[in-house]
Order: structure tokens, then C-alpha cells, then sequence
């Protein structure tokens, strides 16, 4: 069992990023909760050392997306996000980032994974793959049709 | 800066969520010391439980598999389910399923979320990345049920897993080869078009190196598998 130093070594490290996680995939900050508790308890239990700080990183983010599937499909079997969370993050979400956002949220759930990890967290197709354990032209498939969605949607960079 | 990372920046766990999961795994930590510690270990405490609610005929019934799934990728495991439809038994058919089953908790849980469990498990994932797909035999006198199950599962879906059925004749022979009876089904389709394979050779090749060759020679034959003690029911591939 992993010691509450480290605990709170990866809570200040991936906090954010797990929270973003859940929020691309699910419905309120309940749901995230059960979540984000989930895979740090899975982090708690984790017996195996990790090989260095990207292992781990890739780690969180696989856990943090298989955790949020699981919810959504023991929970109702939906495929697609309400989009309550915004409503949730409007305090801290302006107007273009809340259009931004709804636009992501939209997205089907393997498109927002892959927006997500190549935009957000900067990894490659190729690192994606590994990560999501598809092939890289699964991937570069994905990126392409989600990229063109956000074109028709946002416009201006995207274009 | 793009406009994903800008509006994604402004997410962020709150001071409070981090503190409310820190305090509960603390809580969890406690709880999982304090039980450790107890002078009653766990699985004696829950035997205990089971007799008292089932009895020993109770638990005999629960503890008796009646259909069987063969999972395999490279690594061959076998589970065999009761009939409340949770796992009683795991089986490696070779080292690489033994690896994994040391370590990845099978048993009574229902048998959807133990290949679930199995399929998440870090060891495991790195058969499934290298572009394997899972081969689900299933042994059961319910046969259209579990099928069902697994066929409409999502998370299977995502793997495009195979489904074939067998019977317990060829599970019997499947075990005196000390081999899966999943792979064994296998051995025994690719043996219909290719008469010189032998057991021991597919003994030697994982089960996606199996398929490849069941499926080249399928190209150059015509007419399919027709044999009546095995068949195949589809993949579960939802794309």
C-alpha cells in the first residue's frame, strides 16, 4: 500500500489532471468524486513501482479513463454526456471557454479522449495509442474526424 | 496556447476535493490495517458467514462451476463460473496467463467484471495492444445466454473480442494437451485445413499467431467450417 506521502505527492501532481479527466467524461461534480476518490484508491493499492514520473503519469491517465467509463456504463449505459458540468464550472469558465468546452463535451467519447491528451496534455498519436491501447491510425483517424467537428463547430483556428 | 489548453486550464481540483479524497483514503487505510489486524483473517470470517447463511449444501452448490470461459490472447486462462454466475474457479494454461492470475483477483465476483478486471490489468494490456483480439470460448449448457452477455458487453466491444463455443469432450482433451480448451478449439480448426499442425505446435504460438493461419487458409479454402461440435458466434466489435 502506497504511503500517505506519496498520496499526497501524486494528489499535488495529477490532481488537475484527473479532475479534467472527469470532467470531459462526466455528468456533476458527484460523479467526479466517486471518480477521482476511485482511482486514487487504485493508486493506494497499486503494488508495482512505477518505471519513471511518464510511466506514471500515462498510468493516472489510463486508470482515470477506464474508472470513468465503468461509471457511465454501471450507471445508465449512456454513451453521451449531459452537459450539466459546464453549468457546474461556470464560475470559472468564461464565455469562450464554456462555448469551447460544450463543443469538446459534444464530442463522442473517443474523440474527447484523444482532443484531450493531444491538445491538453501535449502527447503524441503515437503515445496516445499506447495509452488508449489502439492502433496509431485508429488514432490519427480519431484526431483528423475530431478536428474537423471542432472546425465546423468553432471555426477560426480550427479552420 | 490553444483554445482546448486555454479553456481546460481553468478546470482544476478544488482544495476541497483534494482534501475530502485524502481524508477518505486515510479512512479506507485505517480500515484495511485495522482488519489486517484482527485476530479473525478475512477469508476465515467470510467462510464463516457463507456456512452460516448457506449451510455446507449451500455452499457446496456455490462453489461448483457448471459453464466455463476460455480467455485467450497469449495468455490462456480458463474461468469456471457457478451457477449465480460468479467465477469459482481461474486456470493458467500457460506462463503468461500464470503471471497474470497471480496478481489479478478473479474469483466471486460476476463473471463480466472479472474479465473486466482481467482485461484492465496493466500485464494483460500489453497483450491487447500489440493489435491481439481476445478469443472467448464458452462451455455451458447456457450457452446462448453468456453469449448474449458478452456480445452486447461495451467494454468487450471495445477489443472486438471473438466468441466461439465448445463442449466439455473437447475441454477433457483440451486438458490432457495442457492446453486452454479456447486454444484447443483453436488447434482443432486450424488442424481441418492444415493436416500436419500438431498440438505441440500450437502450443508454440499465441493465440493471435493461431488466427492468422486459421484465416489465410480459410482464403484458400471455401465452404468454412461446417464441424458441429464448435462454432462460432461472432465478435462482439462495435466499429
Amino acid at each position: 500500500m502506497k504511503s500517505a506521502e506519496e498520496l499526497n505527492r501524486v494528489m499535488d501532481t495529477y490532481a488537475d489532471m484527473v479532475r479534467r479527466i472527469c470532467f470531459v467524461h462526466l455528468k456533476n461534480r458527484h460523479d467526479t468524486e466517486d471518480v477521482f476518490q476511485n482511482v486514487y484508491m487504485k493508486y493506494m493499492l497499486y503494488e508495482s513501482d512505477f518505471a519513471d514520473s511518464e510511466h506514471e503519469k500515462a498510468w493516472f491517465v489510463r486508470v482515470t479513463i477506464n474508472a470513468c467509463t465503468d461509471w457511465l456504463r454501471y450507471l445508465s449505459r449512456r454513451k453521451w454526456v449531459s452537459l450539466e458540468m459546464i453549468a457546474e464550472e461556470q464560475a470559472a469558465l468564461d464565455d469562450t471557454s464554456a462555448e469551447v468546452m460544450e463543443v469538446v463535451l459534444r464530442l463522442p467519447e473517443k474523440y474527447r479522449n484523444v482532443i484531450y491528451l493531444f491538445y491538453y496534455e501535449g502527447y503524441s498519436a503515437v503515445e496516445i495509442a499506447g495509452i488508449l491501447g489502439r492502433k496509431e491510425n485508429t488514432v490519427y483517424t480519431w484526431l483528423s474526424r475530431a478536428k474537423e467537428i471542432l472546425r465546423e463547430k468553432l471555426g477560426g483556428e480550427w479552420a | 496556447m490553444n483554445r482546448i489548453q486555454e479553456s481546460m486550464e481553468k478546470i482544476q481540483a478544488s482544495k476541497e476535493l483534494r482534501q475530502t479524497t485524502l481524508q477518505y483514503l486515510e479512512t479506507q487505510r485505517s480500515r484495511k490495517n485495522r482488519f489486517n489486524r484482527s485476530p479473525f483473517p478475512r477469508l476465515i470470517l467470510a467462510a464463516a458467514c457463507l456456512f452460516l447463511i448457506l449451510g455446507t449444501g449451500g455452499y457446496s452448490v456455490y462453489r461448483i462451476p457448471v459453464s466455463y470461459i476460455s480467455i485467450d490472447v497469449n495468455p490462456s486462462i480458463e474461468l469456471g463460473i457457478n451457477r449465480f454466475g460468479r467465477v469459482v474457479s481461474a486456470e493458467a494454461y500457460n506462463k503468461d496467463g500464470q503471471d497474470i492470475i497471480k496478481h489479478v483477483a478473479l474469483k466471486n465476483i460476476p463473471y463480466l467484471l472479472a474479465i473486466e478486471r482481467l482485461m484492465q490489468d496493466e500485464k494483460y494490456q500489453r497483450f491487447l495492444s500489440r493489435d491481439a483480439q481476445p478469443v472467448l470460448t464458452i462451455v455451458s449448457d447456457r450457452t446462448d445466454t453468456i453469449i448474449e452477455e458478452l456480445n452486447t458487453d461495451e467494454f468487450l466491444q471495445k477489443y472486438g473480442t471473438q466468441t466461439y463455443t465448445s463442449d466439455t469432450v473437447c475441454m477433457k482433451e483440451a486438458h490432457m494437451h495442457e492446453m486452454s480448451f479456447g486454444k484447443y478449439r483453436a488447434y482443432l480448426e486450424l488442424s481441418e485445413y492444415d493436416q500436419n499442425v500438431t498440438v505441440e505446435d500450437c502450443h508454440r504460438m499465441t493465440m493471435g499467431e493461431i488466427q492468422n493461419r486459421i484465416d489465410r487458409c480459410r482464403l484458400n479454402h471455401t465452404g468454412g467450417n461446417k464441424n458441429g461440435h464448435r462454432g462460432h458466434h461472432g465478435n462482439a466489435s462495435g466499429h
